[in-house]
């Protein structure tokens, strides 16, 4: 009876246990975007039968919370005969997926024939021989380089050889709440014409108006997303000292989050679309939460504006394995997905940022896409900034993280971290 | 004790080929790679290489490189230039012919290390007069094409005990193995201390016996990255049931503090270990308790020894060998400990948690510097053998013994 009983609640803690771990939302712990446009379920497409003759094509990417990746895989499958795309789905802890993609490609393995990187990978992908440069492949099938986004091609480019074409990319851009903040500050903000103190204090005047408790939110966790976020703060490594003590100001100021060194993306959308900040630094993913369903923030309250000394430029890059066994359909997969047709069903049905500058002018993405229509996007889109590209990235993101944490928390000054972090951006 | 012979032996021979092959060989392999400056992200590193190799598939793809660049060069020269193009990519062809048929990184042998200089030195002349005369089309990319040449010629990436010498320079070397000391000290000491309470308290004859020793196991029970993640949300500073209890008790200023500081953040880790692992400690320790047979404390209570002085002078002494076991088993573990560290802070505030465990598994899976990597794993295993000589010197002089 008392074994029976004691079982029973093991049983039932064990299972109330795992109930309760299952109910998490996946934590998104990325310097990049995760986009959450629309929260419809991509619906699982009856399985295609695969015939004998047409060869598998491995395609590692995110998983993707917009149909957009689906639909993409799904147009290429049902537009030619000879390969069929399989999506082999990683989570959207970037640093996870980093891990799991070198495991796999420092082994030799074929297992993935297309792979998407984020842009900080390019480098180290490139330097260490896993994937295969395009230029030649390029030039047979008339791609021309000018036509991408260029801080994308800058960022897979190495030693002179381009090894990858833009998935789509991102940026670092500020949100601001165009019914708290005064039409003619709104228009600085637009212009781009502001600098951080400014921006400091305009929050300091608007916090506490129309319900929100913030001033301004960004992510300040230690992760890559912090990297992000010194680039811009720093003007991408040419101002250190000054860069670090706005932060520092930042983190001490009565209007961002008291946890503010643990806030990622996450907290920053919730805490934005919940209506409770003023000011936001997001990627443009944010937007398509904003005009989801479960928002309460509405787009009419919303402006997107540059970032005082720019935004960093992030997104996803693909290339292509260097021991794939279906070099062939791998190429023309990558094709069709970076070429006109793809980057439009990134951009209509995900709301991703075309890297493909053709499609930037498209009616119908226009029209799925109304970031594309505001001005401040526009400027944004002129003042980019890209972290250090090195094959030695992750090296060197690290070193950032660690050493502006620590200032940042109070446990190291302002000098040694300016030294740090000098020494490793060496 | 007869002397062995070999068949004798032979009994013996499969427990050693076990030993060989399933811990001294990986240790030896992570002794090798710490000799070499080996990391996967550069070609000239990937690889154990004691003498001077050529990557030849390096070499085919830049020159292949050489002659596409080249080639898209036609509109912009005159005939002079043509000419040294002409000339350049049939210098080309000639020494990939060299190379037909070989893969890889491969030895050179004299005669083909000298055709590899002179094949560079001329290919950078005839560029440079290129680059000079025209305003050519990929000018930028030519200087890293020529880089990229001199990269397929690989020299020994042999360091010897150079990454020994630079680790026990790394400041963050000093900081993991300082985290890991305090962690391993403090927890294990709470452990021992709350687990042989425990395990007294699981010994005596009370009701409900089996249910306290049943619940007290299910921490234990947990995933170790389940559990971690458990107590992430318990700490955390915005919506952490704990840390609000903390702070409203006045043991924290803030509920931030207790992962956003680095004292917080260790206090933080310590404590979910103590929490997870205190009743593998108990359970060790009531092992020993039950091989104390009952008439010894009989005995004792005859010749008027009260409790205090019964448990220190006779049960302590008669379970020494479980107390070495288990402070060994835990102190290794905790030593060792990843998944805890990495899933609640990864390492954080500012590398204030960071052990050398999680150090390691950064060098090596997030930068793919095996050669580093290795050292540090090296050292961690130096470390181990140091400690558990020292248990047992001083917990178990007899446990060690042949009789």
């Amino acid at each position: 009876m008392k074994k029976l009983l004691s079982i029973t609640l093991i049983v039932l803690l064990l299972a109330s246990l795992f109930v309760g771990c299952t109910n998490d939302e996946p934590k998104t712990d990325e310097g990049t975007t995760q986009n959450e446009t629309n929260k419809e379920e991509t619906k699982d497409e009856p399985k295609e039968e695969v015939s004998t003759e047409k060869q598998v094509i491995k395609f590692a990417a995110q998983a993707d919370s917009t149909p957009a990746t689906q639909a993409v895989i799904d147009a290429f499958n049902s537009s030619q005969e000879e390969f069929v795309v399989e999506w082999v789905e990683f989570t959207n802890d970037s640093a996870q997926m980093h891990d799991q993609l070198i495991t796999s490609l420092s082994s030799g393995s074929d297992e993935y024939d297309v792979l998407s990187m984020d842009v900080v990978w390019a480098g180290e992908f490139a330097g260490a021989g896993y994937i295969e440069p395009l230029d030649v492949k390029m030039s047979e099938a008339g791609i021309n380089a000018a036509d991408y986004n260029a801080g994308s091609m800058t960022a897979g480019n190495y030693k002179g050889k381009q090894y990858t074409l833009p998935f789509f990319s991102d940026l670092g851009l500020l949100y601001y709440r165009s019914d708290i903040v005064s039409a003619e500050e709104a228009a600085v903000l637009e212009s781009g014409d502001y600098t951080y103190a400014d921006l400091a204090a305009m929050a300091e005047k608007y916090v506490g108006e129309g319900g929100t408790d913030f001033g301004f939110v960004y992510q300040s966790k230690q992760y890559e997303g912090l990297t992000c976020n010194v680039t811009e703060f720093t003007k991408g490594y040419t101002d250190i000292e000054a860069g670090l003590e706005t932060m520092k100001t930042f983190t001490e100021a009565s209007w961002t989050p008291e946890d503010i060194l643990n806030y990622t993306e996450g907290e920053t959308h919730t805490q934005f679309t919940e209506g409770k900040a003023v000011f936001a630094r997001n990627w443009p993913y944010q937007y398509g939460i904003i005009k989801g369903e479960e928002s309460p923030l509405t787009p009419e309250q919303t402006g997107v504006a540059p970032l005082p000394n720019g935004g960093t430029v992030g997104g996803w890059l693909l290339g292509l394995n260097k021991n794939s066994d279906v070099a062939e359909g791998a190429w023309t997969f990558l094709q069709f997905v970076t070429g006109t047709e793809g980057q439009k069903i990134m951009a209509t049905q995900g709301g991703y940022l075309p890297g493909y500058n053709v499609v930037l002018s498209d009616e119908e993405v226009k029209a799925n896409n109304e970031m594309l229509q505001f001005d401040g996007f526009q400027k944004a889109l002129t003042s980019t900034l890209s972290r250090p590209v090195s094959p030695e990235y992750s090296k060197t993101s690290d070193e950032v993280q660690v050493n502006t944490h620590k200032y940042l928390s109070g446990s190291s000054d302002l000098e040694s971290t300016v030294a740090a972090l000098e020494n490793s951006l060496k | 004790m007869r002397k062995m012979g070999f068949k004798e032996f032979l009994f013996i021979l499969p427990i050693l080929i076990l030993l060989t092959v399933f811990s001294l060989w990986p240790i030896l392999q992570t002794f090798s790679y710490s000799f070499f400056d080996y990391r996967l992200n550069d070609q000239q590193k990937s690889g154990l290489y004691l003498s001077d190799k050529y990557n030849v598939d390096l070499f085919m793809e830049t020159s292949d490189y050489v002659k596409f660049y080249l080639n898209g060069e036609k509109d912009v020269v005159d005939e002079e230039g043509a000419k040294i193009i002409g000339e350049t990519i049939a210098l080309v062809d000639e020494q990939q012919a060299l190379f037909e048929g070989k893969t890889g990184v491969i030895e050179l042998t004299g005669d083909e290390s000298d055709k590899v200089g002179s094949f560079n030195a001329t290919l950078e002349e005839n560029i440079n007069i290129l680059v000079n005369q025209y305003e050519l089309v990929n000018e930028s990319n030519y200087q890293y094409i020529i880089e990229e040449l001199n990269t397929s010629l690989i020299s020994s990436n042999f360091t010897g005990l150079k990454g020994y010498s630079d680790a026990i320079k790394d400041d963050r070397v000093h900081n993991a193995l300082i985290n890991t000391i305090i962690f391993t000290i403090a927890s294990i000491t709470i452990e021992f201390i709350l687990g042989l309470g425990l395990a007294v308290i699981m010994n005596k004859s009370i009701r409900g016996r089996g249910a306290v020793r049943t619940i007290s196991i299910i921490p234990w029970a947990i995933p170790t990255a389940v559990a971690a993640l458990m107590w992430s949300y318990l700490y955390d500073g915005a919506s952490g049931v704990i840390a609000q209890m903390f702070e409203n008790i006045g043991l924290i200023a803030s509920s931030e503090e207790l992962l956003l500081s680095s004292t917080g953040a260790m206090i933080s880790a310590i404590m979910a270990d103590v929490w997870k692992t205190t009743p593998y400690m108990a359970l060790l320790l009531l092992a020993g308790f039950q091989t104390i047979p009952g008439s010894v404390y009989e005995s004792a209570k005859v010749d008027g020894s009260g409790p205090v002085y019964t448990f220190f002078k006779i049960t302590l002494p008669l379970i020494k060998h479980s107390i070495l076991v288990a402070l060994l088993f835990r102190t290794l573990d905790a030593f060792r400990v990843f998944d805890l560290i990495y899933v609640l802070t990864g390492g954080g505030p500012g590398g204030s948690t960071e052990t050398m465990s999680v150090y390691a598994y950064k060098l090596m899976f997030g930068q793919t510097n095996f050669g580093y990597g290795s050292v540090i794993v090296i050292i961690m295993f130096l470390c181990v053998a140091l400690i558990t000589t020292l248990f047992v010197k001083v917990l178990g002089t007899d446990l060690m013994d042949t009789n």
